[in-house]
């Protein structure tokens, strides 16, 4: 609650008090002073700060955010009909990703040391030092367009029409991705091989691919999972560099825009659900944690 | 002796750095761009960076022009090596702004504890639950616009991740002997913290710091992208990359390939090397 | 790091590996074989380069969002398409109104039988026939102060009693019943515009879709979301909007009696621009308009025919056109190219209340002669721009193609000598000035280029990077110093250039530059009396003059447009001013599925 409190008092000041004069914005190329004065009325922002504070407070408590000053459209819809999109482009490659990363990681820290485990390494670093940018610009260009292997850019409503769509940026949100996660989760293989139970396994004389199957993956699953649960509050604003060069209707786009057009409204209830968001699951991830790991306590 | 420890330690990591090639190979190609960057800083090397000539704007690469011309006819070899000195500033002061922060708040917090300890975890957990992406953009809306207030405003956003790790290991180390030993012998809560349980913990801040640095050098780019980036006219690999957003369908792709490349090793080399220094530095991972 | 020996094992891992490979590739082959959507008849696909807000016309601001609602919507009055110099039509009005001889009282007929489309909002979902009621409903819309519409000014202090109304109902002391003397209804197809002095912009802004009709019906039964609900009398109506994605259009069957124009410039038969003239429009079914901020995606999809057309993006430029034509590689892929005059002025202003820049007109001419346009259209417009030498741009009344502003010319050395004679000899004692401009990468371009030619004078710029709003806000507070900004015509009339300087629009009116003169107001509001024609003309010279040599702007171009479309849209012409144009494109569908193969 008082993180909230926190939240709420950080978005509004950076917000309210930074940035141009909307009413400004909003009264066009030929409005009169007057016109503005009563722009600025409708708007509530003669209103005193703490008044208006108040009016966000209560927009909170009650979860109606209002319209959006620049296009006028509920913030609830508008957030609403783009996590949809948000999530259909983000979701998928994460999942990709982390299973594709944890194979990876695991044959790395397997033949660790070896050729191959150094070229994973050397590779994952490599791809992590491309501009995010880079990697879309040049996929689309060479992908979608030169090689004709994708559709350039689009979006279909239905869920059926959509996924050729989506599997360009799918790749690029993967790629992006890969170099990171691999790297993490490879070291905590390492940590886990040099465990003492698997030093009494193997004592044991268990075979060696079981440890890995089944001990070494189990535990290693603890960690990895806490990293993916605090990843995924960030999975709602999808990617907006993504969004706005595939023409996917999301929420990275929609935050573009009203940082764009210094549409509060919209920042301030896309920063309070991104923030809530992110509480739940560094809870839900504390939870998690201590369910499989009964030495933490939870407080 | 704690110090005996501590400096074997250091040894130890030095030893296992130069033993990988790699890492060492990694450490020469950052000091050759550390070395650019503070010639460019001084105009010492490639006067041509600033020439402008608007007969030959988008030339190919050639002889003359390694890497092509920009749309003002400017060389964009040396536009790219004069962008390392953007990319260092912006790395480097970033990273130290975020350092001081989290630092200091870290180590207050997790060895006092108590009060304190509460304030600093609100204060991070605040800044930490609203994405970067709003964050910097609106300190950058309050302050003048350019590259020094996003460098600040990147510093001042970006200490979370290491304030979190310090507080957790000045919480383990301020109950360790020699931390109450110190104490014991009358050293007061600066010197405790400083000339005892700072140096212990210095490794983080090492990795960190270059972790930081990698950091802040792609944070550029994007925001650059959002029009938040250095002043027009800077040499700048995010400046670069963004210009390419409007040239690599018309076959320009020089521009993108020099800033992508520059940074490519730059990076790659910092990744590298901060790899090969926490195998050394990570006590966890000793010994095996 | 050591390595530990393994013997065993390696099996399982590999087959995990094939199963990972297998998986990608599957993948992969599986959007290859995705099925192409066969080629749907008769539909337009054009494409928007921003996002759409709303779709009330009352709230249009943009060109976007116009694009989209001048489709849906009509007002009394359009353009013809295809004559130039621009001429006003009647669109609902069953002819050009009779207008008293004083110019105050002007009398509308509306057209028989018009009717709103079908919607839900109104009895059995049948759209009623529309009357001049409803007009007078509208327009109180857009002065109602609670619906802040930025279109407002095209009505404002020219209406009796209009103005008087929007403030009574901002203080709650009025409703839509009350009475307003200026907008009168004898009959439900009379309407009776009476002004307060001559306003003879009337007609243009009664062209524009912010006064366009709306039934009363679906403002009330949508309220606030009648920006997604959209219930207008034009040719085509809303069938589906993904927000952010695409917008589809569908033709509105209600809609009738109109026929393709039947004349035009004399250029336009060889064009093949008359080839269809006195058909009955619309000729497309379906309109798809797709949302497209970046550059790179929009252009790469418009090669490979998802658009019908699209403007060049700057850096485009070479590879869609060679000579002042279009590149063989785009003709081989069965593309033309259209040219369009665009009515709009770029300059560059100074903040005239600056204590430096606002006190010596010589430091302002010096800087403007130090600024090369030429090269500016190269780099920045490649060459499809002309110079500004006045603030009225080509097409539009008053445009003098042979008047030379004498410091439109580049001359470095006279520049310097101006420095010297303004007392800022090599731009000694002259402060840093900051020069404002937007974030995109081409504005961020023009800013450092400008930067580069006041080095040359001595003169120190310092570039200021501003997202939109912080711009706007900075120069409606008199915040800015110097910026460049660019004006596109809201009507084809040079009141609208010269009202950018008249002192009684100074900020955060649109006179930006906080210019104030004396003479140029007094002639400005006597030019304001009278009709178009070479009696305001002369008057207008005047202010011109008085411009040149203050020279509180520095003058910039006047810019071109070079769209390029594929030969299977026809009677593609851009106009200059309007939107509504959708329903004279047709598709030849043969000539699409034949020109699409080889793409």
């Amino acid at each position: 609650m008082p993180i909230l409190f926190g939240i709420t008092l950080l978005t509004f000041t950076l917000f309210n008090v930074a940035g141009g004069d909307p009413a400004v914005q909003f009264a066009g190329k030929n409005a009169s002073a007057v016109q503005i004065e009563q722009i600025r009325h409708e708007l509530g922002l003669d209103r005193p700060l703490y008044q208006q504070y108040f009016f966000y407070l209560k927009q909170i408590v009650s979860l109606d955010f209002g319209r959006s000053w620049s296009s006028r459209q509920q913030i609830s819809t508008l957030i609403v009909d783009g996590v949809g999109a948000s999530l259909s482009v983000s979701v998928p490659p994460f999942f990709i990703s982390v299973a594709l990363c944890i194979v990876l990681a695991m044959f790395s820290a397997f033949f660790r040391g070896r050729l191959f485990d150094r070229s994973i390494m050397v590779g994952c670093l490599g791809l992590m030092s491309i501009s995010y940018l880079v990697y879309i610009m040049v996929f689309q260009y060479l992908l979608g367009y030169k090689m004709g292997l994708f559709p350039i850019s689009g979006w279909d409503a239905s869920w059926v029409d959509r996924w050729p769509y989506l599997i360009l940026p799918w790749i690029c949100i993967v790629v992006v991705s890969l170099g990171a996660n691999v790297l993490l989760y490879r070291a905590v293989f390492m940590e886990e091989i040099f465990q003492d139970y698997v030093r009494t396994a193997k004592a044991k004389g268990l075979n060696t691919r079981i440890i890995y199957l089944k001990h070494i993956l189990k535990n290693a699953m603890i960690p990895i999972i806490t990293v993916v649960v605090i990843q995924m509050p960030y999975l709602y604003t999808g990617s907006l560099l993504v969004e706005n060069f595939f023409g996917i209707p999301g929420i990275g786009g929609l935050l573009v825009q009203a940082l764009a057009n210094a549409d509060f409204p919209v920042i301030k209830a896309m920063v309070f659900i991104g923030s809530v968001l992110y509480m739940v699951f560094s809870l839900l991830s504390d939870l998690l944690y201590a369910l499989v790991d009964p030495r933490v306590q939870l407080k | 002796m704690i110090g005996g420890d501590r400096n074997s330690l250091w040894w130890d990591a030095y030893r296992r750095v130069v033993k990988n090639r790699l890492a060492v190979a990694s450490f020469i190609v950052i000091m050759i761009y550390g070395l650019l960057a503070l010639l460019a800083s001084f105009e010492l090397i490639l006067p041509q960076v600033h020439l402008v000539d608007h007969a030959r704007g988008y030339e190919p690469p050639s002889w003359e022009h390694p890497l092509g011309t920009d749309i003002f006819g400017r060389d964009v070899l040396s536009r790219a090596v004069y962008g390392i000195k953007t990319a260092m500033m912006v790395g480097l002061v970033a990273t130290l702004i975020s350092i001081l922060f989290g630092v200091t708040l870290g180590a207050v917090a997790g060895y006092f504890g108590g009060k304190i300890d509460e304030m600093v975890v609100w204060l991070y957990t605040t800044i930490d639950s609203v994405p970067f992406i709003l964050l910097v953009p609106a300190l950058a809306f309050v302050m003048e616009r350019g590259i020094k207030s996003l460098v600040i405003a990147m510093g001042v956003t970006s200490w979370v991740g290491l304030c979190r790790l310090i507080r957790g290991e000045f919480l383990k180390h301020r109950q360790k002997d020699y931390v109450l030993a110190a104490e014991a012998l009358g050293a007061s809560h600066l010197r405790r913290i400083f000339r005892h349980i700072l140096p212990n913990v210095f490794y983080i801040i090492l990795i960190q710091f270059s972790l930081g640095f990698v950091f802040a050098i792609k944070s550029e780019v994007i925001l650059s992208y959002l029009g938040l980036g250095a002043e027009p006219g800077t040499p700048s690999w995010g400046l670069m990359i963004d210009d390419a957003k409007l040239e690599l369908a018309r076959g320009v792709w020089w521009g993108l390939a020099a800033a992508t490349l520059f940074m490519f090793f730059l990076i790659l080399s910092f990744n590298l090397f901060n790899d090969a220094l926490r195998d050394a530095l990570d006590p966890k991972l000793k010994n095996k | 790091m050591k390595t530990m020996k393994t013997t065993i094992g390696r099996g399982s891992l590999r087959r995990s590996l094939f199963f990972c490979v297998g998986f990608i590739t599957l993948t992969l082959v599986a959007v290859a074989c995705t099925k192409e959507k066969s080629e749907e008849e008769n539909t337009l696909n054009l494409v928007i380069s921003s996002n759409v807000k709303g779709l009330d016309p009352i709230d249009v601001s943009d060109v976007y969002s116009s694009r989209v609602t001048s489709q849906i919507f009509e007002g009394l009055l359009s353009y013809h398409y295809l004559k130039r110099p621009l001429e006003i039509i009647p669109q609902l009005a069953a002819s050009m109104p009779t207008v008293s001889a004083d110019g105050l009282v002007h009398t509308f007929k509306l057209k028989k039988g018009v009717k709103f489309q079908d919607d839900p909002c109104f009895p059995e979902g049948k759209g009623r026939e529309i009357t001049s009621n409803d007009f007078v409903y509208s327009w109180r819309r857009l002065a109602d102060p609670r619906n802040r519409s930025e279109g407002f000014w095209v009505f404002d202090g020219h209406i009796k009693g209009l103005n008087e109304w929007r403030t009574a109902v901002g203080e709650g002391k009025a409703d839509y019943s009350t009475p307003i003397e200026g907008l009168q209804t004898p009959d439900s197809e009379t309407l009776i515009i009476k002004l307060t002095h001559p306003y003879f912009q009337l007609h243009y802004v009664l062209a524009m879709v912010v006064t366009a009709v709306v039934p009363k019906e679906a403002v009330e039964k949508y309220d606030k979301e009648i920006l997604n609900h959209p219930v207008g009398t034009g040719p085509f109506r809303l069938e589906s909007w993904v927000r952010n994605n695409k917008i589809v259009l569908v033709k509105n069957p209600s809609w009738t009696g109109q026929t393709y124009p039947t004349e035009g410039e004399p250029d336009d038969r060889a064009q093949g621009l008359l080839e269809d003239a006195g058909k009955p429009l619309p000729f497309a079914d379906k309109v798809v308009m797709t949302e497209l901020v970046e550059d790179q995606p929009r252009w790469l999809n418009f090669l490979k025919g998802n658009f019908d057309y699209a403007g060049i993006p700057k850096d485009n430029f070479d590879q869609a056109i060679s000579g002042g034509a279009l590149s063989e590689e785009l003709k081989q892929k069965g593309m033309r190219l259209h040219v369009a005059q665009y009515p709009d002025l770029t300059y560059v202003a100074f903040n005239m209340e600056d204590p430096v820049l606002g006190k010596n007109k010589t430091l302002r001419k010096a800087l403007s002669m130090a600024t090369n346009t030429q090269i500016s259209i190269e780099k920045f417009y490649n060459n499809r721009a002309i110079p500004a030498h006045s603030p009225v741009p080509p097409g539009i009344d008053g445009y003098d193609k042979d008047f030379v502003n004498p410091y439109q010319k580049y001359d470095l050395v006279k520049a310097k000598e101006l420095m010297k004679e303004a007392g800022f000899p090599e731009g000694k004692g002259l402060p840093e000035f900051t020069f404002e401009t937007t974030n995109s990468a081409t504005a961020r371009q023009v800013a450092e280029y400008f930067k580069q030619e006041m080095a040359a004078l001595g003169v120190q710029i310092r570039i200021g990077v501003n997202t939109w709003p912080e711009f706007t806000t900075k120069v409606k507070e008199k915040r800015a110093q110097i910026w460049g900004i660019a004006w596109n015509a809201d009507y084809p009339d040079s009141q609208n250039f010269y009202q950018l300087l008249y002192g009684k629009n100074v900020s955060p009116g649109p006179n930006g530059s906080n210019y104030v003169n004396k003479e140029f107001d007094e002639l400005y509001e006597k030019a304001l009396r009278l009709p178009m024609g070479q009696e305001r003309t002369a008057i207008y010279k005047k202010m011109r003059a008085i411009v040149v040599e203050e020279a509180p702007w520095i003058f910039g171009v006047h810019r071109l447009g070079y769209v390029p479309s594929f030969h299977w849209l026809k009677n593609f012409k851009p106009h200059p001013i309007i939107n509504d144009d959708v329903k004279y494109y047709r598709v030849d569908t043969k000539e699409k599925a034949k020109l699409k193969a080889k793409l």
